[in-house]
C-alpha cells in the first residue's frame, strides 16, 4: 500500500459524499421544515426556505383526536401497529437468525455453503413479482387483514439476510473459544449463549437494525394484505395521507417527520455497530 | 487427580488414519511430555483424551473409569490450548472463575479460588484486566489459572509456551514445572521442542507419525534410543550416525578406520553407529576428519568436522587450540556408541554380560 497520504483524493471524495448527500436530503430536509410552518405560508409564492413563525401545530392535529385529519386516520393506532409488527418480527427473527447462523457457522452438513450462498440470493427474488402469491397465500391462510399474517410475512422475508449475516460473523469466532468453554463444563447452548453471542453483539444489532428498519417502511406488501383501518401500518397512513391532504403540506411534512423519526433514531444509536456489523464477514481481523 | 490409562486408541479423519493404536499409561501425579515432529498426531491424541475429538477405537480411561463417551464437560480434564483460548470479552478474574461460575458454586468460593489462583501465578494486580490488554506471558499465566481454579484430574497443555519468546519460555517452563511440583496435577503436555521435553518430563513419549516409538525417563531416552528416530530426535545437537561395521567390541567405519569400541555387541557386518556430539573426542587414532567449522557458545564449543563419511558434531568444555582446515582424528569415548541394525533402524541387542 501506499502510505503517503493523497489530500486532493480523498477532498475529490469527500466533495463527492457531501454532493450525493444534499441531493438526497435536500427533500427529506425540506419537508421536515415545512411540517413547522403554516398552511399560508405554504401557499405563498415564492416559498421561503426556513419557516417564519416555528410552530407545531401540524403536529398538534395529527394527534388531536377531533381534528379532520385523525378522524380519518388514528396516527396512534398506526403507530402503535408499526411498532408491534416491527418489533416482533425483529425479535423472531434475530432469535431464529442467531439459531440458524450458529447452525451454518459450526456444523458440517452436506450442501451447506450453497444453501449459505442461496439464502443471500433469495433476497433478490423480492418484491414485486411475489405480491400476487403472497396475497393468495395469505388468503388461504386466512391471515389477509391480520397483523399476525404481517408479522409472519416480514420474519419469513427477513430470516435469510440475518441468518446469513449473523452467520458470517460467528464463522470470524475462533471454535477454540467455545472448545476451551465446553472443557471448562459449558453445554454447547452455554457456550454459544455465554461466549459467541458476547462477540457476536455487532453482528445482531446489525441484523436487528437491518430488519427494524425494513420491516418499519414496508408498504408494498402491506398494502396489498391490510384492509381494515385498525390494522393499518404508518407506511399505508401515509400515503393515503398524502392523497388526503395535498393541499396541507405541514400536515404531510409533519406526518412523515414522525415516521421517519424511529428510523433516524435506530441508525443514530446504533450506527458504530451497523458498520461493524457489516464489515464483519468482509474484513479478516 | 487420577492416572491416564490409553488403550489402543485409533483416530481417523474419513478414510485417512491419523493415529494407530496408542498404548499410554500415565500415573497419577506424573508429567507425562508427548514430542514428535509435526504431524505425527500429538494435537490429536491430546484433544482425544480431552473429548473434542471423538476416537474410532481404543479405550480411554482416567483415574480407572473409561470416559470415551463422556462429553468434554464430564471428563473433570482441563486444558490449555496453544492461542490460550481467553475469553475476550471477560475480564482476568471473570475468565478464570467461569468454570466455577458454570458449576454453579458460590460467588464468595469464585472469589476465594480465583484469588488463591491469581496469587500463585502472580495475577493478582491484573485480575480486571482484559486480556487484550496482557502481554503474551501474561495471558499464558490466565490461561494456566483458568484450569487450576478446578482442581481437575488431569492437565493437559498443547504447546502451550511456542508463541513466547525465548527467554520468557525457559521462565515458564520452569513456573509450570515448580506449579506441577506444587499441585501433583497429573499432566500431559505436548511439544515438539526436545529440550523442554527433557527439562519437564517426568515421562517422554516419542510419536512419529501416529505410533508411539518409545516411552521412559528423560534419561532412558538419551541413554537408550530404542531406535535410530529417537536416538536423533533426543538431544541437541543431534547425534551422529555413521555407517559401520563391528568386529571384536572395535565399531570401524566404511573407510575401515576404528570410531568407537563397543563391549557386548555381536559382530555385524552392516549397521548404523550413533555417538553423541559430546561423547566424541579428538584422539591420536581414529577416523580422520577436517575441522570445517569451530562455534563456541562459551560454556562449550561446537566443531563440525569434515570426513569421508560425512560431517560429525563435536562438542566439548575444554579449551580446545584448533583452526579451520586442520586435519584430527576422532573417536567415540570407550562404550558410548550406539549400534542399530542398518534396516530397521532399530538398536542393537547388547549381551546380559554386558
Ligand atoms: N480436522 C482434521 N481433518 C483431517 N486431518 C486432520 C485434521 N486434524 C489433523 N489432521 C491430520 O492429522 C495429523 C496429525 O495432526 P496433529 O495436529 O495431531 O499433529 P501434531 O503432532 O499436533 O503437529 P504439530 O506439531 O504441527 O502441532 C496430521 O497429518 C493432520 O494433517
Ligand atoms: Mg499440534
Amino acid at each position: 500500500m501506499n502510505e503517503t497520504p493523497r489530500p486532493f483524493y480523498w477532498t475529490f471524495i469527500t466533495l463527492c459524499g457531501l454532493v450525493i448527500a444534499t441531493y438526497i436530503l435536500f427533500p427529506v430536509f425540506w419537508l421536515f421544515l415545512a411540517s413547522f410552518k403554516t398552511r399560508d405560508e405554504l401557499a405563498q409564492l415564492p416559498i421561503a426556505f426556513w419557516p417564519k413563525d416555528p410552530t407545531i401545530q401540524a403536529y398538534r392535529d395529527l394527534f388531536d383526536s377531533g381534528s379532520q385529519s385523525s378522524q380519518l386516520l388514528n396516527w396512534p393506532t398506526l403507530i402503535s401497529n408499526s411498532f408491534t409488527v416491527a418489533v416482533t418480527s425483529t425479535i423472531i427473527v434475530v432469535v431464529l437468525g442467531t439459531f440458524a447462523g450458529y447452525a451454518f457457522a459450526r456444523l458440517k452438513f452436506p450442501g451447506r455453503d450453497l444453501i449459505l450462498g442461496g439464502l443471500l440470493v433469495s433476497r433478490m427474488f423480492q418484491g414485486a413479482a411475489l405480491l400476487l402469491p403472497t396475497y393468495r397465500l395469505m388468503n388461504m391462510l386466512n391471515l389477509q387483514d391480520s397483523l399476525i399474517g404481517l408479522i409472519l410475512l416480514y420474519s419469513a422475508f427477513g430470516l435469510p439476510f440475518a441468518t446469513w449475516i449473523i452467520a458470517s460473523s460467528l464463522r470470524e469466532i475462533p471454535f477454540e473459544l467455545e472448545e476451551s468453554a465446553m472443557m471448562d463444563g459449558a453445554s454447547r447452548l452455554q457456550s454459544m449463549v455465554m461466549v459467541v453471542l458476547p462477540l457476536a453483539t455487532p453482528a445482531l444489532i446489525t441484523a436487528a437494525m437491518w430488519h427494524f428498519v425494513g420491516a418499519w417502511s414496508e408498504f408494498a406488501f402491506a398494502s396489498i394484505l391490510l384492509e381494515s383501518n385498525e390494522n393499518k401500518t404508518v407506511t399505508i397512513g401515509l400515503a393515503s395521507f398524502v392523497e388526503l391532504f395535498t393541499l396541507e403540506f405541514q400536515r404531510v411534512g409533519a406526518a412523515a417527520t414522525l415516521v421517519a423519526l424511529p428510523i433516524m433514531l435506530v441508525f443514530f444509536f446504533g450506527q458504530r455497530y451497523f458498520t461493524r456489523g457489516l464489515l464483519a464477514g468482509a474484513v479478516k481481523g | 487427580m487420577g492416572s491416564v490409562n490409553l488403550r489402543g486408541i485409533r483416530k481417523a479423519y474419513g478414510a485417512v488414519e491419523v493415529l494407530h493404536g496408542i498404548d499410554l499409561d500415565v500415573e497419577e501425579g506424573e508429567f507425562a511430555v508427548l514430542v514428535g515432529p509435526s504431524g505425527c498426531g500429538k494435537s490429536t491424541l491430546l484433544r482425544s483424551i480431552a473429548g473434542l475429538e471423538t476416537i474410532s477405537g481404543g479405550e480411554i480411561s482416567l483415574a480407572g473409569k473409561v470416559i470415551n463417551h463422556l462429553p468434554p464437560k464430564r471428563r473433570d480434564i482441563a486444558m490449555v490450548f496453544q492461542n490460550y483460548a481467553l475469553y475476550p470479552h471477560m475480564t482476568v478474574a471473570k475468565n478464570m472463575g467461569f468454570s466455577l461460575r458454570l458449576s454453579k458454586e458460590s460467588k464468595s468460593e469464585i472469589d476465594r479460588k480465583v484469588t488463591d489462583a491469581a496469587e500463585i501465578l502472580g495475577l493478582t494486580e491484573l485480575l480486571d484486566r482484559y486480556p487484550k490488554q496482557l502481554s503474551g506471558g501474561q495471558r499464558q499465566r490466565v490461561a494456566m489459572g483458568r484450569a487450576i481454579v478446578r482442581d481437575p484430574e488431569l492437565f493437559l497443555f498443547d504447546e502451550p509456551l511456542s508463541n513466547l519468546d525465548a527467554k520468557l519460555r525457559v521462565q515458564m517452563r520452569s513456573e509450570i514445572k515448580e506449579l506441577h511440583q506444587r499441585l501433583k496435577t497429573t499432566t500431559i503436555y505436548v511439544t515438539h521442542d526436545q529440550i523442554e521435553a527433557m527439562t519437564m518430563a517426568d515421562k517422554i513419549v516419542v510419536m512419529r507419525g501416529g505410533h508411539v516409538e518409545q516411552i521412559g525417563s528423560p534419561l532412558d531416552l538419551y541413554d537408550r534410543p530404542v531406535n535410530m528416530f529417537v536416538a536423533g530426535f533426543i538431544g541437541s545437537p543431534a547425534m551422529n550416525f555413521v555407517p559401520a561395521s563391528v568386529r571384536d567390541a572395535s565399531v570401524m567405519t566404511t573407510s575401515g578406520a576404528e570410531i568407537g569400541t563397543q563391549e557386548g555387541v555381536e559382530s555385524v557386518g552392516e549397521a548404523i553407529a550413533g555417538i553423541r556430539p559430546e561423547d566424541l573426542r579428538l584422539s591420536d587414532t581414529g577416523q580422520e576428519a577436517t575441522v570445517s567449522l569451530i562455534e563456541p557458545t562459551g560454556s562449550e564449543t561446537q566443531v563440525t568436522l569434515r570426513t569421508m563419511d560425512g560431517n560429525l558434531i563435536l562438542t566439548t568444555r575444554d579449551r580446545l587450540d584448533l583452526d579451520v582446515g586442520q586435519a584430527v582424528h576422532v573417536m567415540a569415548a570407550p562404550g558410548k556408541t550406539h549400534l542399530f541394525d542398518a534396516k530397521s533402524e532399530t538398536a542393537l541387542k547388547l549381551r546380559e554380560s554386558a
